[in-house]
């Protein structure tokens, strides 16, 4: 994606305005759909029926949930938009090399960092996005579209069940719960740690939210896009 | 009360029924009665699940009717000869000290319920035309249908008995004019006595976690889709798609096929479309299981390791 002019010798521009916003738009959709959405699943322990309570009742909880699935389908929506954009007007790449593409490399790239988590190999030369981060944004642009998907026939079943057999409604039910668990397990702790908590992050990794990275850092983290510059 | 009653899974209606020997022990003495309130108000500063522990130290309901609850019951202002005039079982007084089976009798199948119908004709005459009725003519007709057995002794469920108006309605204890989720809730338990299956299946899906759960008045309960007394299986796919339209005015046969109870107890052997899709839900709830626990057990141990060997270099920096 686009690498932007560096604004000083030490400040390199590594998130747009727009994803910036994106993130903390869809940080704020997909906390509230996991909220109101595990009220409703464990509604039968406490902090469930509790949860429910505050916001008012089960209608209530259902509304908030599609409220927040709007923001965030919004951010997925802006974000294709955004993408034909880039690709059409500013002509840039969205497959090659600086791209969030995922690449045989990085396949290659996760096991000499594994390699490296043992003391065996060095830290792989990364490029502008890592597979990790490219597993990140890969695992939740797909899971946003199926859960959109899941969620619409759960949203309207009386519609959907006019062109599909009604046990489509059902296994939408069980894609979207386990969908849930799967992403929510991932981003609250897996995206957490490997991108905010770690030692060398720690306590958060302030680039997604002000867009700026240093010099030292692009040493450090994305030789391979510092190369390409 | 009677909703915590009911929660208890050793509850069945029939242990609640009056075994009266004599009238004043069914009364209790009026020390007992005082003995009672205090243990009771213990048990309700201790927690409701207590409450239950204090009537019946065992856990099991007793013999004699409490006077307490019976008073708050709907039939409260009644007297005992309203409903048991004549004390007869048949053509010997009830009970019969000289009967072997003296005290072992399901008070379900010996009361005559010809009695509710006195005040409670439509409700009745619906359960005479439901399938809990037919059943029990099936039971009478073929004594080999059912077992012989106390529910006590093998469970509600393995009796394989209909019920009767006492098997859902405590006579002696149901209060009268509770709000509909209160109702409902009770419910979900006194059906799920003998469809656990059914009622676990109704818990897991929207309908039971927004109106069991979250109290929600205009979800479904049991009787919003099976009919109060006529309890209909829904089979039927038309009237499945009637009992749907009832808050879903928009739904057509498809969604009438919606599962709403995945599980294939109850279901019968021909059923093999319903049987093939509750399989299908299955699966996929299998397969799905399989590939979170990858997915995430994968990516948790890469984190985890990660994490250790970024602490160690830290560490190992400021040596």
């Amino acid at each position: 994606m686009t690498i932007q002019v560096k604004q000083s010798p030490e400040t390199f521009v590594r998130f747009s305005p727009l994803q910036r916003l994106l993130h903390v738009a869809v940080m704020i959709g997909f906390t509230g759909l996991a909220v109101t959405g595990f009220s409703l699943k464990f509604s039968d322990q406490w902090w469930g029926s509790g949860f429910a309570w505050l916001v008012g009742g089960a209608a209530h909880l259902a509304y908030l949930h599609r409220f927040f699935a709007v923001i965030t389908y919004g951010c997925v929506v802006v974000h294709i938009i955004w993408l034909f954009y880039f690709k059409l007007v500013l002509k840039g790449s969205i497959t090659g090399a600086q791209s969030l593409f995922p690449k045989i490399q990085d396949i290659k790239d996760m096991f000499q960092h594994m390699g490296y988590f043992f003391g065996k190999r060095r830290i792989p030369r990364f490029n502008r996005f890592t597979y990790w981060e490219k597993f990140d944004y890969l695992a939740l642009f797909l899971g946003m579209n199926t859960m959109g998907l899941t969620g619409l026939f759960l949203w309207f079943p009386e519609f959907f069940a006019t062109l599909l057999p009604g046990y489509f409604i059902n296994l939408a039910q069980v894609l979207h719960l386990y969908e849930a668990i799967l992403a929510v397990a991932l981003k609250f702790v897996v995206h957490l740690i490997s991108t905010h908590l770690r030692p060398e992050t720690f306590p958060v990794d302030k680039s997604i939210f002000n867009g700026k990275t240093t010099r030292e850092r692009m040493m450090d983290e994305h030789p391979g896009e510092l190369d390409s510059l | 009360m009677k909703a915590l009653m009911v929660k208890s899974k050793k509850w069945s209606p029939e242990q609640k029924s009056c075994r009266l020997r004599q009238s004043n022990e069914c009364y209790g003495g009026q020390v007992g009665r005082r003995l009672l309130f205090h243990l009771m108000l213990f048990a309700a500063l201790l927690g409701p699940r207590c409450l239950e522990a204090a009537i019946t130290p065992d856990g099991q309901p007793g013999w004699f009717v409490d006077m307490g609850r019976f008073a708050a019951s709907a039939h409260g202002t009644f007297s005992c000869e309203q409903c048991h005039g004549d004390m007869k079982q048949g053509q010997t007084m009830h009970p019969d000290s000289e009967n072997p089976a003296f005290l072992k009798v399901d008070a379900n199948r010996e009361y005559d319920y010809h009695r509710c119908q006195s005040c409670h004709k439509p409700s009745y005459e619906q359960y005479l035309k439901g399938v809990h009725a037919k059943t029990l003519l099936k039971e009478q007709t073929d004594p080999a249908a059912g077992s012989n057995k106390l529910p006590a002794e093998v469970g509600l469920y393995k009796t394989k008995k209909a019920p009767t108006c006492g098997n859902c309605h405590s006579g002696h204890y149901t209060k009268a004019h509770l709000p509909r989720v209160e109702i409902g809730r009770e419910m979900v338990s006194v059906c799920g006595a003998c469809h656990p299956a059914q009622a676990a299946t109704y818990l897991d899906g929207y309908h039971g976690k927004a109106a069991v759960n979250l109290g929600d008045k205009n979800a479904a309960f049991c009787t919003d889709c099976h009919g109060a007394h006529h309890s209909v299986s829904l089979k039927d796919k038309k009237t499945a798609l009637a009992a749907c339209q009832r808050c879903h005015p928009e739904a057509t046969e498809g969604f009438a096929q919606v599962v709403i109870h995945p599980t294939i107890q109850d279901l019968p052997e021909n059923d093999k479309q319903k049987r093939a899709h509750v399989a299908l839900i299955r699966i996929v709830t299998v397969l799905m299981s399989i590939l979170v626990i990858l997915v995430v057990g994968f990516f948790y141990g890469h984190s985890f390791v990660w994490l250790l060997r970024e602490l160690h270099e830290k560490l190992r920096k400021h040596k």
